[in-house]
């Protein structure tokens, strides 16, 4: 065969495959918002600048809390909104950036149509953005309020902070590799209000999908540490920071009552329960200036998301034996029972029960080995300004022992029976911060 | 005088004498309830967690002192994973509450260390002087110039020096070295740090460890000592009239 006709017949044999790659990679295109996301407004058109009157600027700062801009873009002790606290992934180091309105390194050229875009598409004149920045959550907010943001962070003294350079593996390093991976598992849906529920569920919504972006650590990790619809507000180990978050559905949160969970999201504390790491800060950052209103509101929807599916039972390892319990509950009763009581039912808002407390029914027992180990102190808010203390036990008790009380703990009041080990506890020394 | 306030007098006095203590012990009380954790490593009255070669006490100190401390450990200015983690969404009212609380507790000036560990004659004497007098060949001022001659501490910024253990010691003064440890500016103790050799650092620290007020000294009252240098701990005291 000629070297002409041996082209003409690869060529012939190969065109399938290159048509249906083209076509799936063009049907994935659209999938994950097509052309549009890409087109950036330009710097200095199309950007009237927003009205900014006082009373806008305090709207722009009650969403900025609530969707707590703050706590992602400051460093520890640094000026305040200035970018620069870094996020471990699983492929390496991404440092958030400068919002306030510095010329050089934050938002100080930014029109209102470059701002709408980046917080709607996640792709800023700097191109494409890694998802730590949850856009997907925030492309839910009206004009309204994203106009009322950027005009409470135009009002911020410029400070000029360029954001440390991020640490990440190729291909994660190259921005370009964002589109495959949006390609791959970035869904946008419209956001809309649900005619058939009340205002107070729909505005609940609107906080807790959209602004609250609670999925960040609610939502169970799909493909590549994406956030699926499937596993949407599902829990689930968040990742790099070493903590489980609990579903947030009906089952989960039965214990409270509407009241007492709007009690939770502004104190801190609540008869049901208390927040500690990672819950603590967006207490102490965010959820604790919400309003009576938006409290009740995001209470209300989160009671009303159905079940999700119980994750499957571990049916393979050995439940907690009688000598075992017996040991867990003599250092119980020494060590835990002047707080939580003998029958783990707690002391008020002083101290939370443990009776189907979220670290003892997780199928993640990391919660309370941390607690236990290391201790904690709920955020001071304005209903609990001044908190009771968890002691840590890390220097106390030896890791057997801290394996024995929590494996006690969580089959007496979390039906959680498989126990923790002495080596599970040892894996989880070492405390992480930030 | 009328019945009144004769009854009145002795109401106000059986007021003073019994019911203000009572009400300050139960005052006490829940604070020591609420800062159970504290208790873990630094005693329920901040005096210490015996058998602890490490962890600081924290009564008597001045209570500006311990403030800017929790202040430093939640915003990043000193260093200590296990602070950090239990005092990171506290807001400034409860840690001056906080500080106030141990500030208010019996000071424990004891020696940390029984003199286990040994120093030189040679390195006792220069640490003494170091302490008592500086080095003003190399910049460095006396220790007690500014933490007090009795080296109990000043209000309202300045901690005493006795008490604390030597390896704290070492580790407090390694992390201003670092730049790790930053107090306020200008921070005089970088410069101290800075300034002395790791060998005269482990023997001033091993000597303070071994230091004793039996008696619990309080720090000197504010303004009673002039910082030889600019300081930010103890501008306050020099400035304030
Ligand atoms: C969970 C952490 C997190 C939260 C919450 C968060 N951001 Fe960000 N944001 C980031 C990170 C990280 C980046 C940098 C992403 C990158 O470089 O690809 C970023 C980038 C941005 C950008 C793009 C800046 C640029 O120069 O391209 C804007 C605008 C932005 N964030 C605004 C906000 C606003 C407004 C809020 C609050 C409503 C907010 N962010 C909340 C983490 C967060
Ligand atoms: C930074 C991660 C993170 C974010 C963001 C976050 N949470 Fe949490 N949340 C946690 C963790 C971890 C826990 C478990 C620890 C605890 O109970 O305090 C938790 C616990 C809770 C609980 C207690 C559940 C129970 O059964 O007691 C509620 C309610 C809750 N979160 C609501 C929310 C809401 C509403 C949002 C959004 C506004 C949100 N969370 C955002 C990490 C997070
Ligand atoms: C001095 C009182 C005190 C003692 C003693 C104490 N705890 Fe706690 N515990 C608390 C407080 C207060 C919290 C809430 C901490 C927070 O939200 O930051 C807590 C939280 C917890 C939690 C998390 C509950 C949840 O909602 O998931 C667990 C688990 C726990 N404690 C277990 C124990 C065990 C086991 C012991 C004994 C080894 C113990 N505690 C001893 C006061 C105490
Ligand atoms: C697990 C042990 C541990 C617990 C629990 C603990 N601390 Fe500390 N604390 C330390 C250590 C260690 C240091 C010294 C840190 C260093 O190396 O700089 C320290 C230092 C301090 C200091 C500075 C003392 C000085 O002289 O400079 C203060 C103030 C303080 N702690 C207050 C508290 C308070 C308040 C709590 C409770 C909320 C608490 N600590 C709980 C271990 C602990
Ligand atoms: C110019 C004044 C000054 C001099 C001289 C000085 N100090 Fe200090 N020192 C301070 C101040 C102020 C602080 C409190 C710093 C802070 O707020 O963090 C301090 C804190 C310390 C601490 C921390 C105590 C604790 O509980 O954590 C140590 C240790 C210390 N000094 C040792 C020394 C030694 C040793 C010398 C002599 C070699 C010395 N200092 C000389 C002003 C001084």
């Amino acid at each position: 065969m000629s070297r002409a006709s041996r082209w003409i017949t690869r060529a012939f044999v190969a065109t399938p495959f290159v048509l249906l790659a083209l076509a799936v990679g063009g049907a994935l295109f659209g999938l994950q918002g097509g052309f549009a996301p890409y087109a950036v407004p330009p710097a200095g058109t199309g950007g009237e600048r927003v009205d900014a009157d006082a009373a806008t600027i305090a709207r722009g700062e009650y969403l900025a809390r609530l969707g707590n801009c703050a706590t992602c873009h400051t460093t520890r002790g640094g000026t305040p909104l200035a970018g620069g606290r870094a996020f471990v992934t699983d492929y390496g180091t991404i440092h958030s950036t400068n919002l306030t309105p510095d010329v050089a390194t934050g938002l100080g050229e930014w029109s209102r149509d470059e701002f709408r875009h980046a917080m709607r598409h996640g792709v800023s004149r700097h191109g494409v953005l890694y998802p730590v920045f949850p856009y997907a959550n925030f492309a839910a907010l009206t004009d309204v309020d994203l106009d009322a943001l950027f005009a409470y962070l135009r009002s911020l003294a410029p400070a000029v902070a360029a954001a440390p350079p991020n640490r990440l593996e190729f291909p994660a390093s190259w921005r370009g590799a964002l589109v495959g991976w949006r390609m791959l598992t970035y869904r946008p849906a419209p956001f809309a209000d649900d005619p058939k529920q009340s205002p107070q569920w729909n505005r609940g919504r609107y906080l807790v999908d959209g602004l609250g972006h609670c999925a960040m650590c609610h939502g169970e990790r799909g493909m590549l540490g994406s956030l699926p619809r499937e596993g949407y507000l599902a829990g689930g180990r968040i990742p790099g920071l070493g903590w489980y978050a609990p579903p947030l559905d009906e089952r989960q949160l039965a214990r409270f009552d509407v009241e007492q969970l709007a009690g939770y999201l502004r104190s801190g504390v609540s008869e049901r329960g208390a927040a500690y790491g990672p819950m603590a800060e967006v207490v102490y950052s965010s959820l604790k200036h919400l309003t009576d209103a938006d409290a009740t509101a995001m209470a209300t929807y989160l009671k009303s998301i159905p079940a999700h599916p119980l994750p499957r039972a571990n049916t393979l390892a050995a439940p907690l034996g009688a000598t075992a319990a017996g040991n867990g509950r003599r250092l119980y009763e020494e060590h835990c029972a002047d707080c939580h009581g003998r029958d783990g039912r707690g002391r008020g808002l002083d101290h939370p029960p443990l009776d189907r407390a979220v670290s003892l029914t997780a199928p993640d027992p990391i919660n309370a080995v941390r607690i236990v180990l290391y201790g904690a102190v709920p955020p001071t808010t304005a209903r609990n300004p001044r908190p009771h203390s968890m002691p840590p036990f890390a220097q106390k008790l030896a890791s057997a022992d801290i394996a024995a009380v929590v494996s006690y703990a969580r089959a007496a009041w979390g039906s959680q029976p498989i126990p923790v080990s002495s080596d599970d506890v040892q894996r989880l020394h070492g405390i992480v911060l930030d | 005088m009328p019945p009144v306030s004769r009854w009145s007098f002795a109401g106000f006095a059986f007021a003073v004498a019994v019911l203000l203590p009572a009400a300050k012990a139960r005052a006490d009380d829940d604070m020591i309830e609420r800062l159970a954790a504290c208790a873990a490593c630094h005693g329920a009255r901040g005096e210490g967690a015996p058998g602890a070669e490490y962890y600081p006490h924290l009564a008597g100190k001045p209570a500006g002192y311990l403030l800017e401390q929790l202040q430093g450990f939640r915003d990043g200015r000193r260093q200590s994973p296990q602070m950090t983690w239990l005092v990171q969404f506290m807001d400034d009212a409860w840690m001056r509450e906080i500080a106030a609380f141990y500030a208010a507790q019996p000071p424990r000036t004891r020696a940390a260390d029984t003199g286990a560990a040994a120093l030189t004659a040679d390195l006792r004497a220069r640490a003494e002087t170091l302490v008592r007098d500086g080095d003003k060949a190399a910049g460095v001022p006396a220790c007690a110039a500014c933490h007090g001659a009795d080296l109990a501490g000043v209000e309202p910024g300045v901690p005493a020096l006795v008490g604390l253990p030597a390896d704290y010691v070492i580790a407090q003064l390694g992390g201003w070295r670092e730049g790790v440890r930053r107090g306020v500016a200008p921070d005089c103790m970088a410069d101290v740090a800075n300034k002395l050799t790791p060998d005269h650092i482990r023997a001033v620290a091993v000597w303070l460890s071994q230091q004793s007020h039996d008696d619990g000294r309080r720090p000197a009252p504010a303004g009673s000592v002039v910082s030889p240098v600019a300081c930010g701990g103890l501008a306050h005291a020099a400035v304030t009239p």
